[in-house]
């Protein structure tokens, strides 16, 4: 009976303390609505801070980063990032063309969640909407990086 | 009593933060980027497909490159994610990794951790080589993989400059991907 009880703290103090990524590796379907990025530009602030490197300001480069196999992850409402690994029946996350094409648009997709060792991967089932390119950065910030943008020939 | 509760305690937390406190900075002659999270990590660990490892869709040679890729630390099985590799050229991780699928490799690179953003376990491969072998392949071969898959624009300039998916967007929906006339519009306002 008393070792019973302290097996059970064991595995309750076991459970408490477990990485909480692990719950989810079996996967949950959710549907979720955010901005296809670029994951390296957002995480590394190698081109300033992640407010500048969404929407219509990063457009360019966000395509540049998605055909050089820069991994895509959708910003959604909450900030949470979830990496992008398939949308619907192509798995070309490694630069695919529809990655590319919704580089900067605001999506709405059904599927399959995954989160392991602290980052969120989604497996898109199906695209449900696309509000197109609506986060209108370049009002606030002009073109990041700066030179996305080439100075027009005099 | 006591003891046995303190032993469970310590079982507990040797299972939830397995090498929390592992410092893989030692060893690494990685470059620093000068990015607010970095930090130097060498590790060895296996290369793997992320979409088969988490839902089970398991295609021949991890994707045969058209898939991202991740690296499964041996050490503490963390599924590390790399975003980039070496080159300064929006050029990504999965090509340098993809001649390794499903083998025990050695890198050196940059983790990046930040908290702020909830950054954890993504990773700048710089260098990469099988276990045992003492000459690294430098992670630099997308542009070359470009260049192969794209001989009809051959030329000067970067990449994605001459990139023709990419052009082909911009040419038919502008820089900031809103139509071409609210590009013309904002091109004229921001260069005056």
């Amino acid at each position: 009976m008393f070792n019973a009880k302290i097996i059970g703290l064991t595995i309750a103090g076991l459970a408490a303390f477990a990485p909480p990524a692990l719950a989810k590796e079996n996967g949950e379907r959710i549907a979720v609505t955010g901005e296809a990025i670029d994951t390296w530009c957002y995480y590394s602030g190698v081109m300033g801070g992640p407010d500048a490197v969404q929407g219509t300001a990063h457009h360019t480069c966000a395509l540049w980063c998605s055909a050089g196999g820069i991994p895509v992850g959708l910003l959604a409402e909450d900030g949470t990032v979830y990496m992008v690994l398939k949308i619907e029946n192509d798995d070309t996350s490694n630069g695919g063309d529809t990655q590319l094409s919704i580089a900067s648009h605001v999506i709405t997709a059904d599927g399959m969640y995954y989160a392991r060792d602290g980052i969120n991967y989604l497996v898109v089932s199906k695209v449900v909407a696309d509000q197109g390119i609506i986060n209108l950065t370049h009002e606030d910030y002009g073109p990041v990086p700066g030179f996305a943008i080439p100075e027009p020939k005099q | 009593m006591r003891h046995t509760v303190l032993t469970g305690i310590i079982i507990a937390c040797a299972f939830s933060t397995p090498l929390m406190a592992q410092d893989f900075s030692k060893g690494s002659t990685a470059k620093s980027w000068d990015l607010y999270a970095e930090q130097k990590a060498t590790f060895k660990a296996k290369v793997v497909d992320p979409l088969c490892t988490l839902a089970g869709d398991c295609p021949a040679n991890c994707g045969d490159g058209h898939r991202q890729l991740a690296l499964l630390r041996m050490d503490d099985n963390v599924m590390i994610l790399p975003l980039k590799n070496s080159q300064a050229a929006f050029t990504g991780g999965a090509n340098e990794l993809q001649p390794f699928c499903a083998q025990d490799v050695e890198v050196d690179g940059l983790l990046l951790e930040d908290p702020d953003l909830n950054a954890k376990n993504l990773y700048m491969v710089q260098k990469i080589r099988l276990i045992g072998d003492t000459k690294w392949t430098k992670a630099n071969r997308k542009t070359k993989d470009w260049a192969t898959a794209n001989p009809s624009v051959k030329g000067k300039g970067p990449w994605f400059r001459r990139d023709p998916r990419i052009n082909t967007d911009i040419a038919e929906n502008g820089y900031l991907g809103l139509g071409l006339k609210t590009d013309e519009a904002f091109i004229k306002e921001w260069f005056e």
